[in-house]
C-alpha cells in the first residue's frame, strides 16, 4: 500500500512538472542584473528584451521583423495624415486593458505617455521626439499628433520600442519612483516579481487584447556567466539562452540535441572610423590605402560565416534607405601601397587606436591590426576598460574608432548619429561621430524631413556615396543577434529579427510538448 | 577585554573613514562616465550634461564628499545611480547569500584542511604527506573559475546531481543546501589547500617541541598527544591564516558567484564597477571593510581562547 501511495505521489509530482515545464519559459540572459525597468528609461539590451514582451505602441513591427517596412496596428486599428505629413491622426481600440487594477486604456494615456517620452527630464530619448509639436486626445480613442517638421518614421517612433512603448498613466502616477521597478504596460506579460542578481518573473496577462498567452510564466533569468548560461542551457535549466556573436558558440549550442539557433536582425555593425582631422588621416589617400587593406571577407571568414555579413555602405544592409551603390575598396594590398606613397608614405604610416578590451571587439580589430600591417599600416591599439575606452574616444582622443553598433533601422539614425557634423565628438550636441566627417550634412539635413519617399531615398543614397567616396570609415562587418531555444518551443511566427534584439514572445508562443 | 574591543573598534572606525576617504576618491579620479552607462551610447552630449546635474556630479568634488560622508553618518547610503534602488536595500538583499557561502567554505575548508594537515606533519616525507602537499599545491593553483566550470561540468552536466543556476529561490531546507553545495565546494577547496599547508608547517614546529618528547616519554598514546596536546598550539598560526584569507575567499566569491549564478557582493560589484555606479561601489567598500574590520576583531578575540596565556591590554 505504501508503495502504490509513494508511487501515485511520484507520478503526480512528474505530472505537474510536465505541465509546469509546458507553460512556464525560463530564459537566460547575459547579464548581473536588471536595470531600471522604466521602457522609457531603460536603454540596455537585456532591460529593452524585457519590456518588449509587457508592452504594446500605437503601432508595431510584425513580430519577428525589425524593419519598418512591416509596420501595423498594435494599440491603433487605423491611422491617416495630413498631406504635408505633418498631422496624424490615430483610431486605438477599445479593448486594451493596462496591467492590474489601473483599468482600460484610453487617449489620454497616450497622450501621457508620449509627452513623457518627448520629456527629457524623465526620458532618455526625448531628443527623437523634439520634432513633435502637440499630442493630444482629440476624442476617448483618438490621439492627433502634430510636427514643426517632418520626421524620416513617425511610425517607427511609435513602435514599442524606447519611447513608442505606451505606459497606463494611474500606474506611473500612482507608483511614483517604484514604476522603474514594477512596470506596468499593456502587452502580453505582466510584471510578477523582482529577485535580486536573479530574475524576474513575468506572468501572462489574462486581459492581454489579442488574447490570453499559452505560455504562463517566464522567468528572466539573470546569467552573466558566457559558460555558466551555455551548461544552464544543456543541462535544460532554461528554455532559451541569449548567445555569443560568435560562431564557435553556434557550432557548440547547436550540438545541444533538441536545440534552435536563431540568427536575426538588426546586425551590429563594426565600422573603423577614421579620423580626418588627425595627420597622416587628414589625406584622403591613406584613408583610401587603409579600406584597401581590409579585406571584408577575411573578416566575414574570422568571425564567422554564419554569424556575420560583409558591410559595404556607413548604412547596414535591411535599413530603410540603405544603398549598395556606392564607391567600394576591393581588398588589395599592392594598390593600399600605391596610394601610401601617392600621400607621401612610401616607408608607410603609424595610426593610433585606443580600443576596449572587451574580448570580441578586441579580436575584430586586432585581426584589422594584421591585415592592416601587410600594407605597410602600423596601427598601435592602446587597450583599455570598455567605460574608459567609451570615454576616452568621446573626448577625441583616438585616431582610428573601431565602434560597433545596432540602431533603429532607419538610415537617418547611422548617418545622423555617426556622420553628421553636429554630433562631432568633442562638441556640446556630440553623438558618435568620430571620423569629424562633415561631407554629407546637407543631405542627410534634406532627407530627415522630405516627404518625397523617392527624393528621401535619393538624398540617403547621396549621402552614403559621399561618405564612401571621402572615406570617413570603413565598415567592416555586421554581427547577427543570436539565440537559441528548445525546438519544442514554438514562438508562433517566423523569426527574422527583433528591434528590442531579444526573441518576440507573445500570446502565440507555446511549447509543443 | 572591554577596553581591547573598544580600542579595536575605535581603530576600526578611523580605518572606515580612511577606505571610505579614499574609494570615494578613486572611484571618481576612474576614466567613465556613470551618466552614459544610463542613458545609453546614443546620448548626445547635452543629454549626459543634463543627467550628470540630476545626479550631482556637477557640483565640486569636496561638496559631494562632505554629503557623502554626511549620508553614511545617517545611514543614508544613496539610491543606485543605475537602477534607482536604495543602495542599502540591495546591499542587504544579497549579503547574506555571499555571507553563507563564506561561512560554508571556511566550516568545509577548516573541516578537511586542519586533519589532512596535521595527518600529513605526522607522516611527514611518506606517501599521506607527499599527496596531501601536492593536493594542497593544486587547489592553490587551481583558479577559482576553472574549477567551478569543471566542477559544473562534471557534478551538474553529467552526473546532475546539482543544478547548474545555484538559484536560493523556494524549495526547502534540502534543497537550499543543493544549490550551495557545488560553489562552497568550489571555495572551500580552495580554503582547504591553504589551511593544509598553514596546519602542516605549525604541527611539524609543535611536534618538535620539547613537551612533546616528555609526552612520548611519559607512554601517551600518540593520538592523544597529537589531538589534545599538539593541536590546540598549531591553532594559533592556523587562526590567522584563516582570517587573513577571509579577505581572499570574498575575492573569490566574486568569480565563484558568477559562475554558479548566486546572488551575492561579488555579482553587484562586477556590475557596479562596469557601470561605474559610484552610490553602490561606496556602499560595498563600506561593507567589505566592515567585514574585514569584523573579522580581524573576531581573530584577535579567538587567540585568547585557544591560548589562555594571551592576555588582551
Amino acid at each position: 500500500m505504501k508503495l502504490k501511495i509513494g508511487v501515485a505521489v511520484a507520478a503526480m509530482l512528474a505530472a505537474g512538472n510536465a505541465l509546469a515545464a509546458g507553460t512556464t519559459l525560463n530564459v537566460g540572459m547575459g547579464s548581473a542584473d536588471a536595470g531600471k525597468l522604466d521602457p522609457h528609461v531603460a536603454t540596455t539590451t537585456p532591460d529593452k528584451g524585457l519590456l518588449y514582451w509587457m508592452f504594446n505602441g500605437l503601432v508595431r513591427i510584425k513580430p519577428g521583423e525589425a524593419s519598418p517596412a512591416f509596420i501595423e496596428p498594435d494599440i491603433a486599428k487605423s491611422w491617416t495624415s495630413s498631406e504635408d505629413g505633418l498631422t496624424w491622426t490615430f483610431e486605438l481600440r477599445d479593448d486594451v486593458e493596462c496591467h492590474g487594477d489601473y483599468g482600460k486604456l484610453d487617449a489620454e494615456d497616450v497622450v501621457y505617455s508620449l509627452k513623457r517620452s518627448a520629456n527629457p527630464d524623465i526620458s532618455a530619448f526625448a531628443k527623437d521626439y523634439s520634432a513633435i509639436e502637440s499630442i493630444e486626445a482629440t476624442g476617448p480613442s483618438q490621439v492627433t499628433i502634430k510636427l514643426s517638421e517632418n520626421v524620416p518614421s513617425l511610425l517607427g517612433l511609435l513602435v514599442p520600442y524606447h519611447g513608442g512603448n505606451i505606459v497606463c498613466k494611474d500606474a506611473v502616477e500612482a507608483l511614483g519612483e517604484e514604476y522603474q521597478r514594477e512596470p506596468i504596460g499593456t502587452g502580453p506579460f505582466m510584471f510578477a516579481e523582482y529577485q535580486p542578481q536573479q530574475y524576474v518573473k513575468l506572468v501572462a496577462n489574462p486581459e492581454y487584447f489579442r488574447g490570453e498567452p499559452k505560455i504562463k510564466e517566464i522567468y528572466y533569468r539573470y546569467i552573466p556567466s558566457d559558460a555558466s548560461r551555455d551548461l544552464a542551457f544543456q543541462a535544460g535549466e532554461i528554455d532559451m539562452i541569449y548567445g555569443k556573436q560568435e560562431q564557435s558558440w553556434v557550432e557548440r549550442i547547436s550540438e545541444v540535441p533538441g536545440t534552435k539557433v536563431v540568427v536575426m536582425k538588426p546586425g551590429e555593425m563594426s565600422v573603423i572610423h577614421l579620423n580626418m582631422t588627425m595627420p597622416p588621416l587628414d589625406n584622403v589617400l591613406v584613408r583610401k590605402a587603409v579600406a584597401h587593406a581590409i579585406s571584408r571577407d577575411a573578416m566575414v571568414q574570422f568571425k564567422g560565416p554564419d554569424v556575420t555579413l560583409a558591410a559595404i555602405s556607413p548604412v547596414p544592409e535591411g535599413h530603410l534607405g540603405y544603398t549598395a551603390d556606392v564607391p567600394t575598396y576591393d581588398y588589395d594590398v599592392a594598390k593600399a601601397k600605391e596610394l601610401l606613397a601617392e600621400a607621401g608614405y612610401p616607408d608607410g604610416v603609424t595610426i593610433k587606436a585606443i580600443h576596449t578590451t572587451l574580448p570580441g571587439m578586441l579580436t575584430t580589430m586586432e585581426a584589422i591590426q594584421a591585415l592592416l600591417r601587410e600594407a605597410g599600416i602600423n596601427m598601435e591599439i592602446e587597450t583599455v576598460e570598455h567605460a574608459t575606452f567609451h570615454e576616452q574616444i568621446r573626448k577625441d582622443m583616438s585616431q582610428v574608432v573601431h565602434y560597433a553598433a545596432a540602431r533603429f533601422p532607419v538610415a537617418d539614425v547611422y548617418l545622423t548619429q555617426f556622420f553628421h557634423s553636429d554630433s562631432i565628438v568633442g562638441t556640446d550636441t556630440a553623438i558618435t561621430n568620430f571620423s569629424h566627417c562633415a561631407v554629407a550634412d546637407d543631405e542627410i539635413a534634406k532627407a530627415r524631413t522630405e516627404t518625397d519617399e523617392t527624393k528621401q531615398l535619393e538624398l540617403w543614397a547621396t549621402a552614403q556615396q559621399k561618405i564612401m567616396e571621402e572615406v570617413c570609415a570603413v565598415p567592416v562587418v555586421q554581427s547577427m543577434q543570436l539565440w537559441a531555444w528548445k525546438d519544442t518551443l514554438d514562438l508562433g511566427v517566423e523569426v527574422n529579427g527583433s528591434l528590442n534584439l531579444s526573441p518576440p514572445v507573445t500570446e502565440a508562443a507555446s511549447f509543443s510538448e | 577585554m572591554t577596553a581591547f574591543i573598544l580600542k579595536r573598534l575605535g581603530f576600526a572606525a578611523i580605518t572606515l573613514f580612511a577606505v571610505l576617504t579614499i574609494v570615494f576618491f578613486i572611484v571618481r579620479i576612474l576614466p567613465g562616465d556613470p551618466a552614459m552607462a544610463i542613458l545609453g551610447d546614443q546620448a548626445s552630449e547635452a543629454a549626459l550634461k543634463a543627467l550628470r546635474v540630476r545626479l550631482g556630479l556637477d557640483v565640486p568634488l569636496y561638496q559631494q564628499y562632505v554629503e557623502f560622508l554626511g549620508g553614511v553618518l545617517v545611514g543614508d547610503w544613496g539610491v543606485s545611480m543605475v537602477s534607482g534602488r536604495p543602495v542599502i536595500t540591495e546591499i542587504l538583499k544579497v549579503l547574506p547569500a555571499t555571507l553563507e557561502l563564506t561561512v560554508a567554505s571556511l566550516i568545509l575548508g577548516a573541516v578537511v584542511g586542519i586533519p589532512i594537515g596535521v595527518w600529513s606533519a605526522v607522516r611527514r616525507n611518506k606517501l599521506p604527506d607527499y599527496v596531501a602537499r601536492i593536493g594542497s599545491l593544486l587547489g592553490l593553483s587551481f583558479p577559482a573559475f576553472v574549477s567551478a566550470v569543471l566542477l559544473l561540468m562534471f557534478f551538474s552536466i553529467q552526473l546532475r546531481w546539482f543544478p547548474v543556476i545555484s538559484s536560493s529561490q523556494g524549495g526547502g531546507l534540502g534543497e537550499h543546501l543543493r544549490n550551495l553545495a557545488l560553489p562552497a565546494i568550489n571555495l572551500g577547496l580552495i580554503m582547504a589547500a591553504y589551511i593544509t599547508r598553514v596546519a602542516r608547517s605549525a604541527m611539524l614546529e609543535v611536534l618538535n617541541q620539547d613537551y612533546v618528547r616528555t609526552a612520548k616519554a611519559k607512554g601517551l598514546a600518540f593520538a592523544v598527544i597529537v589531538w589534545r596536546h599538539c593541536l590546540r598550539n598549531a591553532m594559533i598560526p592556523v587562526v590567522t591564516v584563516v582570517g587573513l584569507y577571509l579577505g581572499i575567499l570574498i575575492g573569490n566569491s566574486v568569480l565563484t558567484e558568477i559562475v554558479f549564478n548566486r546572488p551575492g557582493l561579488g555579482k553587484l560589484i562586477v556590475g557596479a564597477l562596469n557601470q561605474r555606479d559610484y552610490t553602490m561601489l561606496q556602499g560595498m567598500m563600506v561593507i567589505y571593510t566592515l567585514i574585514v574590520v569584523l573579522v580581524n576583531l573576531i581573530t584577535d578575540l579567538t587567540y585568547g581562547l585557544i591560548d589562555p596565556r594571551i592576555k588582551y591590554s
